[in-house]
């Protein structure tokens, strides 16, 4: 019986709150008034026709972009309009659409870089000497090692990540976002562009760490695998979120199927 | 007040200048997206090879219109044999800046490995002065004016009314697009660097014509000045680029005649990395891409 | 070895090792951080200057036909080490500007434009450095109180110059093999993912700026108090060009490969210009140097952008230790012996 379950039925506080969100580009309205909750320990679905705004959301809650209005409740508070390393540092990591691995670094060095809190990076940690920070890189090495084995990529250690096959790269980028141990994980289309065999690897992987108690929020268009893993499932269309609930019941819902048919 | 009104003078001439070089490089940028710091060079080239033309005796007229060719076809050949290459080799960003300051000095240092370091200039024909109000012109000046208000009306003219123009704006905008639109974007990029190298060659020929001395490295100093009234009016932006020269070319001679003389060029570095700072899309880029939706 | 020829040699070896750490300044702007640094001899010339009017004496001193500010003759190893501070101090107001919001070439450009304007003002507000005609007679340090011959005071400089930058290496060095480094290379190489991962970009890249601006102020001190004159037209801006060609050439993220830069470059050109007599007007040779110059840039960049030293690839052992150069060699040595014996035909 995991963790997650006790937490479940204790506490039923969402990790993330939007509330009318908003974001606009020279008169066009991206994002328009969204609001939805992630609950805990589960898979949170981001659906919707295209230009809906699930993107522009995605980067307003990790703050790569800024709202014009709306809150973003996070861990007690709003986070809305905050510096993108200052959201990481809260907790919350991502995954991107367009493959963002670092390239001309290993793949071990591209989950050891993802580690918070190393006393090597600080400029005085640096200056005094590797015993300072030493023990903690060794032990972060084995943490980074035991990922990629059981993400089953130990072959690729030292591969540089620039010479990896796309769907390499987006399971580098799942571990990156998990060595971070982040409170809540977004996943933006982590299967765009993924064979489908690989595709199922990676959704058996999300269901797993789901089952560990990880939370995440999914942006997805392959409406299989976010009826597999995805409970709940927020839609939006045209900047707003229209329903959030259970798959079946978003495709019963005459608005929600319109949204789709007209987007 | 004495002082303004030469000075206006002086900044229209400059303006002029500014504005053909100007719009040049904003346009190789719309489409090639890299900014071309050999642009400055290529300048000097070409007014370099009026001044052997004009020294055998030929007119100072036909050799404007040779230096134009000589921009035309070395700027093509620019992108064609040196730019292209390398970023189809997969050479980022990064490097293809490298790339274009290493052919300026290649360029550049020719020119003085040839010619040498000193002074030159061209024979050009006695000239009257005009007089406008409180301004003072020589023949020449009104000439360049002319001259680039004519290109400024070909070039709105062409970038408006013709398949072309609509063809390079787009490419510009969102090459990708314009090609799966059907536009072929090669032929587009190759005509944009004719057009915009005759207008660099032209530019090097009248700069060389305004300033009574020049060295090899007399149009490489004008070069930031250049990018600073691209990236005043958004660069990639024709139009952009005009209303920059017009800024930068005024604001620097009236600087230069109330301020310092020595700090004329400083005036237009200082006003580039404001911009740079502050609004780096430059002051056109928003207005143009709302009225580009509209329509 | 003639007094002439000891001579020369000691000044290549002082140019060598200046040249060698203003590289390495540039190869953490550069290289690690990934910032196109286009403005980096101003920082050079920062050092310098901060290093000749502090151990100048006031400018009323020498026939006072100098100007400048400052001017306080005070003794070794201060001017030094003033330079280096400097140079990291007008490294971050730079930074803070042009570092943050831009594209990689619009930076370029910024830069490139802070370091003219510089040298413009450096060359008309006379007061500061006395000008165009820059300054000179800065007191060679420690000359009175080691009593050396001019020749072996040369070779005590050369030695200095080294041990120099054997003292910066373990310093930089330490910072570049730390995750601090690491995270560096990962803001170049992606600095939204760096950002997503709780990195302050930002941050990052003033620190690399900071360190190389410090370096390269360190090496324009050491230059100047061996030289002992400096003018703008010590630092014009095609200067930066030169040292981003030795680590370009040489390799850039690899120490090694500033170092062999340094030797093929610089070194390598005034070699040359000593065996090609001065052909042709004044000038020519010198054009010449910079069209082999943009030559080069654009050979490598087509035939081996990563330099002839590549950037080392981090490994780690098994137990989680980083492996240093020394045991990655060995390492591979093991492995081809140990390839060698798999493909040994098998005992029949």
């Amino acid at each position: 019986m995991s963790a997650v379950t006790t937490v479940e039925i204790a506490t039923k506080t969402p990790v993330l709150e939007v509330r009318d969100l908003a974001r606009e580009f020279g008169g066009v309205h991206a994002v328009d008034g969204a609001t939805f909750e992630v609950p805990p320990g589960r898979i949170t679905g981001l659906i919707g026709p295209n230009g809906a705004g699930k993107s522009t959301v995605v980067g307003l809650i990790s703050g790569m972009v800024k709202p014009s209005s709306g809150q973003i409740m996070f861990a007690g508070r709003d986070i809305a309009g905050l510096a993108p390393y200052r959201v990481a540092r809260l907790g919350i990591t991502r995954t991107f659409q367009l493959s963002s691995e670092f390239g001309k670094l290993t793949v071990l060095e591209n989950l050891l870089v993802a580690a918070p809190g190393q006393r090597g990076e600080s400029f005085v940690g640096a200056l005094l000497g590797p015993r300072g920070w030493r023990e903690q890189e060794q032990a972060l090495v084995g943490e980074a090692r035991a990922l990629l084995r059981r993400f089953e990529m130990s072959d690729k250690e030292e591969e540089y990540a620039g010479n990896l096959s796309g769907g390499q790269k987006r399971l580098v980028e799942i571990m990156r976002g998990l060595i971070a141990k982040p409170k809540l994980l977004l996943l933006d289309e982590p299967l765009a562009g993924v064979n489908p065999r690989l595709g199922e690897r990676i959704l058996g992987y999300l269901e797993e760490l789901r089952d560990e108690g990880l939370t995440m929020l999914m942006v997805e268009h392959d409406l299989v695998a976010v009826g597999r893993v995805c409970d709940p499932v927020a839609v939006m269309a045209q900047g707003k979120v229209l329903a959030q609930g259970p798959l079946e019941e978003l495709r019963a819902n005459a608005e929600v199927r319109n949204a789709y048919l007209i987007g | 007040m004495s002082l303004l009104g030469p000075s206006i003078g002086f900044g229209l001439v400059t303006a002029s200048i500014l504005a053909l070089a100007a719009v040049g490089f904003t346009i190789q940028f719309g489409v090639t997206n890299v900014l071309n710091l050999a642009y400055g060079e290529v300048m000097g080239a070409a007014g370099f090879i009026a001044l052997l033309v004009n020294k055998a005796g030929v007119s100072i007229w036909i050799c404007l219109v040779i230096g134009a060719m000589f921009g035309a076809a070395s700027s093509y050949a620019l992108n064609r044999a040196i730019l292209v290459p390398y970023i189809r080799r997969g050479t980022r960003l990064f490097g293809m800046v490298i790339v274009t300051v290493a052919v300026g000095l290649v360029i550049e240092n020719t020119i003085l490995a040839i010619g040498g370091p000193t002074f030159f200039s061209y024979k050009l024909p006695h000239q009257s002065t005009f007089h406008v109000g409180s301004l003072i012109f020589t023949g020449f000046q009104v000439a360049i004016i002319g001259l680039a208000v004519v290109c400024m009306i070909v070039v709105h003219g062409v970038l408006r009314y013709t398949k072309l123009g609509i063809a390079m704006r787009a490419t510009s905008a969102e090459n990708s697009l314009a090609r799966s639109c059907g536009i072929r974007t090669e032929r587009i990029i190759d005509i944009a660097w004719l057009i915009s190298g005759t207008m660099c060659g032209l530019a090097g020929v009248t700069l060389f014509i305004n300033t009574a001395t020049f060295t090899s490295a007399t149009a490489n100093e004008f070069l930031v000045v250049i990018v600073a009234a691209a990236v005043l009016g958004g660069v990639g932006h024709a139009y952009g680029a005009m209303l920059g020269a017009l800024v930068l070319g005024l604001t620097t001679e009236i600087s230069a005649a109330y301020i310092d003389p020595a700090y004329k060029n400083v005036t237009a570095f200082v006003i580039l990395v404001i911009v740079l700072l502050v609004r780096p899309q430059g002051i056109l880029a928003e207005i143009a891409t709302q009225r580009e939706l509209a329509t | 070895m003639s007094t002439g020829t000891q001579f020369y040699i000691s000044t290549l070896c002082v140019y060598a090792g200046v040249d060698i750490l203003a590289a390495w300044g540039l190869n953490l702007q550069f290289g690690t951080a990934g910032l196109l640094s286009f403005c980096y001899i101003l920082f050079q010339a920062a050092g310098a200057y901060t290093a000749a009017v502090l151990s100048l004496g006031p400018q009323s001193g020498n026939g006072g036909f100098q100007h400048y500010i400052v001017g306080l003759n005070l003794p070794f190893p201060l001017p030094l080490l003033a330079a280096g501070v400097v140079g990291a101090a007008i490294s971050i107001p730079i930074g803070l500007i042009t570092l943050r919001r831009l594209r990689s070439d619009y930076q370029a450009i910024a830069l490139l434009v802070v370091s003219i304007i510089a040298t413009s003002v450096a060359t008309n507000q006379a007061h500061l450095f006395n000008g165009a005609a820059g300054l000179a007679l800065i007191p060679p340090p420690l000359a009175n109180s080691l009593n050396l011959s001019a020749v072996n005071y040369q070779w005590f400089f050369a030695a200095f110059t080294f041990a120099v930058c054997g003292v910066v290496y373990v310093v930089y060095r330490r910072l570049t093999r730390a995750p601090l480094g690491r995270a560096m290379r990962a803001v170049r190489d992606n600095e939204h993912a760096a950002a997503s991962l709780g990195k302050n970009v930002a941050g990052l890249r003033l620190l690399a700026f900071a360190i190389g601006g410090a370096m390269a102020g360190l090496s324009g001190g050491l230059l100047v108090e061996f030289i002992g004159a400096w003018a703008p037209s010590a630092w014009l801006y095609p200067e930066t060009f030169v040292l981003l060609a030795v680590i370009i050439i040489g390799g850039t993220g690899n120490d090694l490969g500033a170092i062999v830069g340094v030797l093929l470059v610089p070194i390598a050109f005034a070699e040359a210009t000593r065996y090609i007599p001065a052909i042709g007007r004044a000038g020519l040779v010198d054009a010449l140097q910079w069209i082999a110059i943009g030559l080069l840039f654009l050979l490598f960049l087509w035939f081996r952008p990563q330099g002839i030293f590549p950037e080392r690839k981090r490994k780690y052992l098994a137990d989680g230790r980083p492996a240093s150069l020394l045991i990655s060699f060995r390492r591979r040595l093991g492995r081809s012996a140990a390839d060698s014996e798999l493909n040994r035909e098998p005992a029949a």
